[in-house]
């Protein structure tokens, strides 16, 4: 029997992982399969064998849950996915709207220039970053149980668009553009955050309702 | 005889490997009878997700036993084959057996 000394725990990560990707009843079960074996393991072929093993066998997992979640509805990831499309294409002129607003309203261009500066470039890119992850809660919040791959798909939309964009830039030369691109990145990664959030508060509300 | 569903590769292994562990087919034994007889790596997430679709169209049903410690206080999920999945690996073994029936594949195509 293994001591409380020799028990080894799996990569705190690849668990986390698989708690956003898999849902419901089968996450449970399914990491309870996944630590049986990977405590079976750790004792056989040591700690560091197992936690390998644990890793090979998150990276695939996730990519037959992703799979899986698409092919049982895939109408509805790609509903929700142009439903996010579309309402960040209504909410991303907010933030430059606001900002300018606001910058107009106190005159910070005539007091403060290099506040305005910052406000009128840095500032508007936060606002998008935030307007992004935004709308990746509410795609979260639509595409119920399929969290992470809806905000994945939607972020990996942008990443084409980008890419394509990316091109034309340096096809025509205007290479001062891409000063940008780290903030178009930063959006992705806010899109997925958005569908982390709402998955792990309702992952948090599951738990709850299954502990009482 | 068409409209009748067939087995796909690995739900017909799959299957197979419940039919082989009866009450004793969850995630581990199911990926664990599946890599000790076809000697491939499979996901748990792979067979979780072939099992998902088994269960989608009745060919297999599942339940939950008791939670244990050393799986963090986490129940296994038991599989079985239902009667319409015994069914439909029997014709998907007959569809085999038709369509290799006199093919000397060893020799032909080796």
């Amino acid at each position: 029997m293994t001591s409380r000394a020799d028990f080894v725990e799996p990569p705190r990560m690849a668990n986390w992982l698989i708690k956003l990707f898999a849902v419901g009843e089968e996450a449970g079960s399914l990491q309870g399969d996944m630590l049986e074996e990977f405590s079976h393991l750790a004792s056989k072929s040591g700690a560091s064998f197992a936690r390998r093993w644990y890793w090979r066998q998150t990276r695939k997992t996730i990519a037959h849950l992703v799979g899986n979640a698409f092919r049982v509805a895939p109408w509805l990831t790609a509903a929700t996915v142009i439903g996010g499309f579309l309402l960040n294409r209504l909410v991303s002129g907010l933030p430059e709207r606001a900002i300018f607003a606001a910058l107009e309203r106190y005159q910070v261009f005539d007091h403060h220039f290099s506040a305005y500066l910052f406000f009128a470039t840095y500032g508007i890119a936060i606002g998008h970053v935030i307007a992004s992850m935004f709308v990746g809660c509410a795609v979260a919040l639509t595409a119920r149980s399929r969290e992470m791959v809806a905000t994945m798909a939607l972020s990996l939309v942008y990443c084409a668009m980008t890419g394509a964009a990316v091109l034309v830039v340096l096809a025509t030369g205007k290479t001062l553009a891409l000063w940008m691109l780290p903030w178009y990145v930063a959006d992705w990664f806010a899109i997925i955050i958005g569908g982390v959030i709402v998955r792990m508060r309702r992952s948090a509300v599951t738990n709850l309702i299954l502990s009482t | 005889m068409f409209g009748r569903d067939y087995l796909g590769e690995f739900e017909h292994i799959v299957v197979l490997a419940l039919l082989r562990l009866e009450d004793q087919a969850y995630g581990v034994t199911v990926r664990q009878e599946i890599e000790f007889r076809t000697k491939r790596e499979v996901s748990i997430g792979a067979v979780y997700a072939t099992l998902g679709r088994l269960e989608a169209k009745g060919y297999v049903k599942s339940h939950y036993g008791d939670p244990t410690p050393e799986r963090g206080g986490r129940s296994k999920r038991f599989f079985r084959v239902t009667a319409r999945g015994v069914a439909a690996v029997n014709r998907t073994h007959r569809a085999l057996q038709s369509m290799t029936e006199g093919l000397d594949l060893i020799r032909s195509y080796s």
